[in-house]
């Protein structure tokens, strides 16, 4: 269960690779035949994602009104949320858009941690899935082996 | 005669909380601190997926990395608590 391609001939382009890595967590491995760091990766970012939303309810995605850098500016937790992808989208919309009750003080703090933190975590795994993509010796883990 | 008042809404609010998972906030405020474990938990998986270079080493390096992360941070507290104790003294 190493997860591991040996002697991939081609993996998918790298921009494929970022983009479904940041949409799905995990799915940019699973794309390079990288089953279990895919599955491992994706389960654990989602599951501090939901555990996010469960510690402080659907509103700890607190969307900007819009999409100028003002407006981003005033609640910049969403930036570090929406690189979880596709969940933290649609949760931030239906939030928005559904009446949920906004939480306050502790909870919504350490839940706006835990989806914020989930989102960097996926930062992470874009860019190494991305460098696995471009066929860096030690991104494949064929290279020398790192701490 | 306020205090009376006071303390019975505290109470009326309490049975009022009316928990809905994913729209009202998780009622744990008495041990919230213990939250840090799944999210330490979480950081140190994704992190030591993402640098093993064989799935295999995962479970092994992370739980290491988990322990690290607790005892360092249980490490802080303590130095923390002791200079706010000197501080003050």
């Amino acid at each position: 269960m190493s997860g591991d391609p040996k002697g991939q001939s081609h993996s998918p382009p790298v921009p494929l690779v970022a983009l479904a890595t940041w949409f799905i967590p995990g799915a940019g491995y699973l794309l390079l035949g990288q089953k279990a760091r895919g599955i491992t990766i994706g389960v654990t970012v989602l599951s501090l994602f939901a555990l996010g939303l469960l510690i402080g309810g659907l509103h700890v995605i607190d969307m900007p009104a819009g999409f100028s850098f003002d407006l981003i500016m005033r609640k910049p937790w969403f930036i570090g949320q929406a690189l979880a992808g596709i969940p933290a989208l649609v949760t931030g919309f239906c939030a928005e858009h559904y009446n949920f009750p906004v939480s306050h003080a502790r909870m919504n703090e350490i839940g706006t941690l835990y989806t914020a933190i989930a989102g960097m975590l996926n930062l992470m795994a874009v860019i190494d899935s991305s460098s696995r993509a471009m066929g860096e010796p030690q991104a494949r883990g064929q290279g020398s082996k790192r701490p | 005669m306020n205090s009376f008042f006071a303390s019975t809404s505290v109470l009326l609010a309490a049975e009022a909380y009316h928990y809905l998972p994913f729209r009202n906030p998780l009622p744990i405020w008495g041990y919230w601190y213990l939250l840090l474990l799944p999210l330490c938990l979480g950081v140190s998986i994704v992190y030591k997926s993402i640098k093993s270079p064989a799935m295999r080493q995962v479970p092994r390096d992370a739980a290491r990395l988990f322990v690290a992360i607790i005892g360092g941070i249980i490490l802080a507290a303590i130095a923390l608590a002791l200079l706010l104790r000197w501080i003050g003294k």
